[in-house]
Parts: C-alpha cells; structure tokens; sequence
C-alpha cells in the first residue's frame, strides 16, 4: 500500500499516571509553556505582520502568501532582508552590495538589482522571521 | 517639565504607513456611514475642504482623483494608538493618554536639556518605529505644553520639538500673540466676558491677578493663569477640550484584576461620559477603553490594554455606550494582571442638532425624555443614583465601510502585502480577478 494512503502508525500510548490512581508528577507544577510570540517578536509595539506576494524570494526561501515578522525597530544592515517603499510599492528585497554599491536584490534572474543611490527608496522595516504554513 | 505628544493629522498619518501610496497627496477620512469628512491630510487643508464636509459633495473630486476618501478605520487607529503608548512607557517614567492622538510625559527630575533631547528622541523614534509624524510640546504645566505643542506644529524651525521655560522671552512673546480663546480650557463664552475686561491676550490673562479672577469668574480660570505663568496647579482632566473628545478616567484605591470589578469602574465612567455628552449636546462615533497597571510595581507584570469600539450611528445613549464598554472589555481583558487605573473616551463628537437636521443621516439619539430624566436626577440625588442594567440585546456593530483600507494590524486576512519584486501585488491581484470571472463563468454556464 503506497505511504500516502495509509496513517502513520503512532507509538503506543502508555497510561498516564492520574488514570492509574498514582498521584500524577505534574499535579502542582504548571509547566512554562513555550511561546513563538517570544521567540519571533523582541518587540512587540514595533512589530507588524505583513504577507509576501510573488515569487522572486524563492531562492532566499520567501514563498507567496509567506507571513512576514517584520520589525521596525532594527537598523537595517547588509544581508538583512527589508520591506521597504520603492515608487509607491511596498516591496520585500534582500539589502546587499552588487557592483559594490548597495541595492535591493531579489533571489530570481528576472528581476534586476534596484540600485539604492539616486532613488527615492525608504526602509519600512526589516524582516526579522518568515512564517511558512504547510498547512492550512 | 511636563510634555505632550501630538500625532499630526492621526488618522490620515495611520493610513498612510500602510498605503505609502497616499503620501503627499490630499487624503481625508470620513466618519462611518453618516459620510462627511472627520480627518484631512495637510494637502486636502490647503485645498479649503472644511472639516465636517459631506461627503457626497467631494464626490466629484474623489471620482476624477484629485482626492482620496476612506472610511474611518477605528481598529486600525487604536491600535495605533497603543502602540505610540507602549514606545512613551519605554522611553518616559510617566505617560498618560489625553486623548486618542496626545500623551502627556511627565518629567519630574529633568533638566531642561535633558527634556529637550527625550522629545527629540521620542519624536524620531515614533516616526521610523510607527511611521508616523507627532509634534512635542514640554513646559512646567499642562497649560504651557498644549501651548508648546502647538507652536511646535505651526513654527516648522522648531522641528516638532518646542520646549517653554515659564519666564523666557520667547514664552512671553507667544503670549502677548496668542488670542486668550486659544488657552486651554478657557470657552468662547469666558473669552467674551474677559474681553469686556479689556482681556484679550493670553499674556493678559496671565497677568490678572488670581484672586480677582477667582471672585470674578471660576477656580479654573484663576489656575489657568498661575499655570500661564508656569506654576502647575491643573489636573489634566481639568483641561477637558468640549466639543471634540470626552473623557473619563480614575485610579482605583486599591488594583484589581478581577473582571467584574474593572467592568464596574468603566461602566462607571461611561455613564459619566455620557452625561458630559449629553450636556455639551454632543454625540460620540467610537468609545474608547483603557486599562494600566501600576508602573510603580516593578515586581508585578506591566499591562496597558485598550480597545476601541466603534458605534453603528453617532449616539449620546448611555445604553449604547455601555454595550461598546462591555464588548471592548471582552476584547482587551487579560487575567493575572492587577490594574490601577482606568478610563473612557468618547471620540469624534458631533453636534447633536446639527447632526438631527440631516434626514438622510441614521443616529441613535437617546430617548431624550428617558436620559434627562435620569441625568437629572443622578443630579439631584447624587451622582449614581440610577444606573443602568445590563443591556440584553447584542448592539449592532457592523459599519457601513464602503472605502474602508484593510485592518493591517487586527485581522490575520487582511495584512499588508510587500511584493518580491515590482508590479507582483498587481499581477496577484489581476490573477486572483481572472480566477473569481472564471470560477463565475463555469457557475453561469447551464449543464451540458
Ligand atoms: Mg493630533
């Protein structure tokens, strides 16, 4: 029977202790519960969710309808990823030197570096995570 | 020094961070459903385009371009709004919100300099954090720094940061200017009879001697002119502005975090709110909650919730605003914090007749028989003698929002896009159209 087909099998599940009459461990300690909003926001009043649209990050692994953690608070610095406002559009590029002058760069062939200098270019903020679901 | 933080043009400036589009361009924001014009960008003032313009008659210009409209986005703005909150608590000891836009920041300890540099400071980091331009006015009362933030909008040489000491030239030169209507906190009504008095300044008033003004007029308006001269003696609740916002706030004796009793506090204050609305004849467009914990109590976990509730039509019925407080409280309430204060404001007031005299436009005045009576005699008999049960029936909430931008920051679905590369958002959006016309298309087509 093909993989896809057919569930994994779990691993048998064994009693926990509170059905057995044994007083469970865990009764008078709450466990800390990890949080992803601790891990991917430092700063939370700085922080916006924006969606990635289009596919010329694939290659940076940015994929379209991707959610991106976006922090204002962080000065931008080469290698950074940045949303930033290029001719009324907001725009999603990697902050790096090509040709030895700073541009935004995207990961695709299609799409030429955007030089910096000389254009009314404005960082809206920097990308700090990308959230890629699998799942709906 | 005491300082306060001002948001130029807030709404526009909101809807600008996330629609980069609409930068230097005429932009106003509209009220809900009623359709006249509540915010202008800086362009839209200079094309004269009143405050309060009914929409329909901006149709025109909207249509040919020559101006952008919205609808008002409330979630947005007091998100926002919070936001611009939470980076005053980092950087200042002491913050209280004024109204949805203006913070005061108290300075006690600071030197002048130092001052000086924290609104600089708190102005840079507002604008490349949140996007968004406020001016900052610090003086030695809440009088002085209404005055400073205003010369710190107008004069652009000040940079958005004014400082008055109390005894400068440059305090005493702004003074003589100022017409005496344009202090905080005194009325037209006031202005008029201080005129009578030969008192048309502001520099005047604040040379009248406290005592006569005190026989004469009102305690305000004496603790007005000591605060001219820079001596701190208004709370700022005493500064209440009628006619634009009303607002309702109080510490408690003792922190709670038990939610029956914070729904107590705001109900509380709504009530009071209305009443003030009612008196000043006004009627509210949104209601806004607040809820801080003691900053003092390093020990305990810092919380300062809010949530901005939005009313179906402009209304003064404390059974409405009650309904708003409820839900807002469901929305911002979080267990296991211990709040010391909290507060109620109702924005974007508008005149009550005016606002009866347009047919076309739905309000949910309050009975008026039935809120009179009880105004009256909560006036009577003390305040709280009659209040209000809770109301059964869930309040319609749902706007009419036709140019509504999206909620960026309270809606999983509706968050900015940023494009990989340029005319991605376009090419999406045209791919999306094709794939709705096509889906509809094999929907028409009858059965083979
Ligand atoms: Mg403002």
């Amino acid at each position: 029977m093909p993989l896809t087909s057919q569930p994994l099998p779990f691993p048998p599940l064994y009693g926990r202790a509170g059905f057995s009459g044994f007083p469970s461990p865990a009764q008078d300690y709450e466990p800390r519960t990890l949080d992803l909003n601790e891990r991917l926001i430092k700063n939370p009043a700085q922080t916006f969710y924006l969606t990635a649209t289009g596919d010329s990050m694939e290659g940076w692994g940015i994929f379209e309808g991707d959610l991106l953690v976006v922090d204002r608070s962080i000065p931008p610095r080469l290698g950074h990823i940045l949303v930033a406002m290029f001719e009324e559009e907001v725009l999603i590029k990697r902050y790096a030197l090509y040709q030895g002058t700073p541009h935004l760069c995207s990961a695709h062939p299609h799409y030429p570096p955007l030089p910096l200098e000389e254009t009314d270019c404005q960082l809206w903020g920097v990308v700090r995570a990308v959230v890629h679901e699998y799942l709906p | 020094m005491i300082g306060l933080v001002d948001a130029n043009n807030f709404y526009v400036s909101c809807e600008r961070v996330f629609n980069p589009a609409l930068e230097g361009k005429p932009v106003g924001v509209m009220s809900n459903n009623d359709g006249c014009v509540i915010a202008r960008s800086a362009e839209m003032k200079a094309m004269d385009i009143p405050m309060g313009a009914p929409s329909f008659q901006l149709e025109g210009l909207r249509r040919q371009g020559k101006i952008h409209l919205l609808s008002s986005n409330y979630e947005l703005y007091g998100d926002m709004s919070a936001r611009l909150a939470q980076l005053l608590r980092d950087a200042c000891p002491d913050v209280a919100p004024y109204s949805i836009d203006e913070m005061f920041i108290y300075l006690d300890g600071f030197s002048d300099a130092q001052c000086q540099t924290l609104g600089e400071v708190v102005r840079r980091r507002i604008r490349r954090y949140l996007g968004l331009p406020v001016c900052v006015g610090l003086a030695p009362t809440h009088t002085l720094a209404k005055l400073a933030n205003h010369v710190a909008k107008k004069q652009s040489h000040y940079q958005g940061v004014c400082l008055l000491t109390a005894n400068s030239p440059t305090t005493a030169a702004l003074l003589k200017q100022l017409p005496v209507s344009d202090v905080w906190g005194v009325g037209r009504r006031i202005a008029e009879r201080l005129a009578v008095s030969g008192i048309r300044t502001a520099w005047q008033l604040r040379e009248c001697d406290p005592k006569q003004l005190r026989k004469r007029f009102s305690v305000v308006l004496a603790r007005t002119a000591l605060e001219l001269r820079g001596t701190s003696c208004l709370e700022m609740n005493a500064l209440e502005q009628p006619r634009q916002r009303i607002m309702t706030s109080r510490s408690f004796g003792k922190a709670t975090g038990v939610k029956a009793e914070l729904h107590a506090a705001l109900r509380r204050h709504a009530q009071r709110s209305a009443e003030k609305l009612r008196q000043q004849k006004s009627l509210t467009r949104a209601v806004l909650l607040f809820l801080t914990t003691n900053r003092h109590r390093k020990d305990q976990p810092q919380l300062a919730p809010s949530a901005m509730i939005p009313l179906a039509s402009p209304s003064d019925d404390t059974r409405i605003i009650l309904e708003a407080v409820r839900e807002g409280l469901e929305q911002m309430y979080r267990p296991g914090f211990q709040f010391m204060k909290a507060g109620v404001m109702l924005l974007d007031l508008v005149d009550a007749q005016q606002y009866q005299l347009s047919l076309l436009r739905p309000s949910t005045k309050a009975h008026p028989h039935l809120m009179n009576t009880v105004d009256t005699i909560n006036q009577r008999m003390g305040q709280d003698t009659i209040r209000f049960g809770m109301t059964e029936a869930e309040a319609p909430w749902q706007l009419r929002c036709a140019h509504r931008s999206n909620r960026y920051t309270t809606c999983w679905d509706e968050l900015m896009e940023a494009g990989t590369h340029p005319g991605a958002i376009a090419a999406a959006r045209v791919k999306r159209e094709q794939q709705q016309l096509a889906r509809a298309q094999r929907l028409a087509q009858p059965r083979a």
